[in-house]
């Protein structure tokens, strides 16, 4: 194998990918990472952050440990850098099959790029082995989920700072989409890095921002009825839940006039890639998805996103949109918003966090608790690694109310009266382009489809019809 | 798994263990689990729905019996079906597999990977597409079809597929063909999944798995034939329905060894060493176990003296304790599993 550690950046991308030029940021980020620093790039969906440790990677030798936070979505990920002719890729992950798993452990010191998840990487017999790679690069895939779930959902995330350590410190590449000011800091912090920021502008001026008010459930499904017939797709529609995304697809497909079909990490591997390939050839035009939709997928016409439930944040609900016309093209954003639709993201939040009498009575107890639970594993994480009772009861109070601050942000969005833009902007400390009839419709103004050029078309009619089985099969071959 | 398949699964007279059926589901190979599924004539279904959770059946159950489709015993463990439950049963036209005796000789679930995996390596092969995402499957699959591909690899491989595929699923039910074509992927056909396949039809996602074995087991059993171009990726994925360690504990005791021996030998419990012996005879033909050298003339008529009723309802504790001092549960089970199978040879 040869290393290009010489070669010129461009000549590289040149080489590996067959580009000429690098899209905004990426070539910041690696000439940081070159120079030995490490680097927080904050680059918007769909800006080629999978190229900056690609090509790191393929300059340099060692591993590239990669810790990412979808289990189910590893594997694709690992696909798709095979596809891009990074052979020497495996992930790691709680769902990895168990002989599956000793295969890649007896070919560690031969792999190019390793996936793991935190939980993984925090095990200390894994991490004795991440130990005796020469790692080249760490990568904190999804960074912000060190933030957005780390103390009451998955606490690994805040072992990655001590791993980090134990392995050595090695150069490490944070990835994100979005994050403000002080998610970078805790970023940072909690990765104990000063690490070079490189960050592009959340804006994205070709998708059109829309909140649409409703008084009730009923209402906000007949609205998403009417919207689902009348925009142009392909689209996706985001839920809170599993059921439901399932549910709205099949009575969309039923009833809209649409070809739908539901998405997310309950699906079994065969599905999701079937689903997946239906949706980049086009035989399907709309996804009802949970947020595990999304992550590496490439599907640049993406014409509509629609929020039926309100997300936690500005952030989660800033990536998610960003999936809309990274062609360029006109897009629009649309959130469905009820009075009390922050109610469900404040149960969401709550669920998972006990409160003072529950971590007292653990504390005391800690043997009596079934820690297959939830909380209760969380509560033993915390206890496990020498985390005192007051400590983790100041740490839940402050996390709830980052997390009641960060949905008063979303909810202000939704309610704002002026320019959307410019609320959401202000979130990410970035200034709006001045107001105008293109930007957005707050939940006082109707949305004009039309006049976004964005109306159905009437569908063509398809060739033939259904086929029978024999000539199905022979178009195969 | 819902409510209509579930009433597939039961019997107007036989009273049958919802827990059971679903471990069967589950694959969990306990002698208990086998004998249940073997009674209720349901082994074919042994581990083909792995993926499912304890309890997985529970709301099924409550529904049929909400439905007033089948009634619990006392202790709501055995469900039987109702007269509507019956009617219900027929008229659903739900479809019945004709390849299923098979299905405990094949490992079903690593066909059907292999099959799929291999269809679009061909199909794209034989489009001159290179650079295509494979389907998501396990290593082992990829490895072994990676190593399949470059065997066959040649100008007709698309022709020689496509001839095989048509040959097997042109047996088979025309739903069965369609739906069978339908899930693959390949060049240009993203493949649908169950759940579309279910809608489409208007069968149940578990119907739609039943038909997909079906097809499978069809070309599994073309594919024996050496010409056919996947009999190298699929010759291996014939199984005993027996456990391997089940099946030399057999082949000991038709040497004449005892089980005190062969356990001493093995360096297992007398207890394990029955476990194999009655797993063996739960899963193989009554030819095929040697029951005379482990039932004795004399216990049978013993038991037989004292049996009465349906085999489904003999208790072990139910038996003179003079006779259980004088034989271990083993045998009384033994004595069912054959008198089982022997009933079932009249019927």
């Amino acid at each position: 194998m040869h290393y290009m550690t010489n070669e010129a950046l461009t000549t590289s991308l040149q080489r590996v990918f067959g580009y000429r030029k690098f899209r905004p940021g990426q070539q910041a980020a690696l000439e940081a990472l070159e120079a030995g620093q490490d680097s927080l790039a904050i680059l918007p969906t769909g800006a080629g952050k999978t190229l900056i440790y690609q090509l790191y990677g393929y300059r340099h030798a060692g591993c590239t440990v990669i810790v990412s936070p979808l289990l189910s979505l590893m594997a694709d990920q690992v696909d798709r850098m095979r596809l891009t002719g990074f052979r020497c890729s495996a992930a790691l992950t709680s769902q990895t099959s168990y002989a599956d798993r000793q295969t890649i452990l007896t070919q560690l010191d031969q792999l190019q790029f390793l996936f793991l998840s935190p939980e993984m990487l925090a095990q200390p017999k894994m991490l004795a082995q991440i130990k005796q790679l020469t790692i080249s690069l760490l990568v904190v895939d999804e960074a912000h989920c060190i933030v957005q779930w780390g103390p009451d959902f998955r606490p690994e995330y805040l072992l990655l700072g001590a791993i980090k350590e134990k392995l050595g410190n090695p150069l490490t590449l944070m990835l994100t989409a979005t994050a403000g000011k002080a998610t970078r800091q805790e970023i940072a912090k909690q990765l104990r890095s000063r690490p070079t920021v490189v960050t592009e502008s959340v804006n994205r001026a070709n998708i059109f921002l829309d909140v649409d008010r409703v008084n009730d459930e009923g209402e906000k499904k007949a609205r998403l009825q009417t919207l689902v017939g009348q925009l142009r797709g392909p689209g996706v529609v985001y839920f809170s839940s599993k059921q439901l995304a399932t549910d709205t697809a099949e009575w969309l497909q039923a009833t809209a006039g649409v070809k739908a079909a539901a998405y997310h990490a309950g699906l079994s591997g065969e599905d999701r890639f079937k689903i997946q390939q239906q949706f980049m050839s086009g035989e399907i035009d709309l996804i009802c998805a949970t947020s595990a939709f999304g992550m590496g997928i490439d599907k640049n016409d993406i014409r509509y996103v629609i929020h039926y439930h309100l997300p936690g944040d500005l952030e989660s609900y800033a990536q998610e949109i960003g999936r809309a016309g990274r062609d360029g093209q006109p897009s629009v954003a649309i959130l469905l918003y009820a009075p009390g639709d922050e109610q469900l993201p404040l149960a969401l939040g709550q669920a998972n966090r006990p409160d003072e009498d529950e971590i007292a009575r653990y504390y005391a107890q800690p043997t009596k608790f079934d820690d297959t639970e939830p909380t209760v594993h969380l509560l033993a994480f915390y206890r496990q690694h020498g985390i005192s009772q007051a400590a983790v009861q100041e740490l839940f109070v402050k996390r709830e109310r980052e997390r009641n601050r960060a949905l008063a942000g979303m909810v202000a969005y939704a309610r704002e009266d002026h320019c959307l833009r410019q609320r959401w902007l202000a979130a990410f400390d970035e200034q709006a382009p001045e107001h105008s009839e293109g930007c957005c419709s707050p939940q006082n103004q109707p949305l004009a489809i039309d006049r976004l050029g964005l109306e159905r078309q009437t569908p063509t009619q398809e060739n033939g019809g259904p086929v029978d089985w024999q000539t199905q099969l022979a178009r195969l071959f | 798994m819902g409510p209509t398949d579930l009433l597939q699964l039961l019997d107007r007279v036989q009273p049958r263990r919802v827990r059971a059926i679903e471990n069967l589901l589950r694959g969990r190979r306990t002698v208990s689990t086998l004998y249940w599924g073997q009674r209720y004539q349901l082994l074919p279904l042994l581990n083909l729905a792995k993926q499912l959770d304890r309890g997985a059946l529970d709301a099924a159950a409550q529904q049929v019996v909400h439905q007033g489709l089948a009634t619990w015993d006392i202790n709501q463990e055995r469900l039987v079906l109702t007269p509507a439950g019956l009617s219900k049963q027929r008229a659903d036209h739900y479809f019945v597999p004709q390849t299923a005796d098979c299905w405990p000789t094949i490992d079903l679930i690593a066909v059907r990977q292999r099959i799929l995996l291999a269809v679009q390596v061909a199909s794209q092969f034989s489009h001159q597409a290179g650079h295509y995402l494979p389907l998501t499957t396990d290593m082992a699959t990829r490895q072994f079809v990676r190593h399949w591909f470059h065997q066959v690899k040649n100008d007709q491989l698309g022709p020689q597929v496509l001839t095989a595929l048509m040959t097997s699923l042109d047996k088979l039910d025309p739903v069965v063909a369609t739906v069978m074509t339908a899930q693959f992927t390949g060049y240009q056909q993203a493949g649908q999944t169950l759940g579309q396949l279910a809608l489409a039809y208007q069968r149940t996602e578990w119907e739609i798995q039943l038909m997909q074995f079906e097809g499978l087991a069809q070309i599994m059993g073309d594919a024996k034939e050496p010409t056919n171009p996947f009999n190298s990726l699929l010759q291996p994925l014939w199984q005993t329905p027996v456990s391997r360690s089940a099946q030399i504990t057999l082949n000991t005791v038709k040497q004449g060894q005892t089980l005190a021996q062969i356990a001493g030998e093995r360096r297992v419990k007398v207890s394990t060493v029955r476990e194999h012996l009655l797993e063996a005879a739960i899963m193989l033909p009554l030819a095929d176990f040697p029951y005379d050298r482990l039932l004795s003339p004399a216990a049978r008529s013993q038991f037989k003296a004292v049996v009465s009723g349906p085999v489904d309802d003999w208790q072990y504790t139910g038996l003179p304790e003079a006779l259980q001092r004088q034989y271990e549960f083993f045998y009384f089970r033994l004595y069912a599993i054959w008198v089982g199978k022997r009933g079932a040879l009249h019927d």
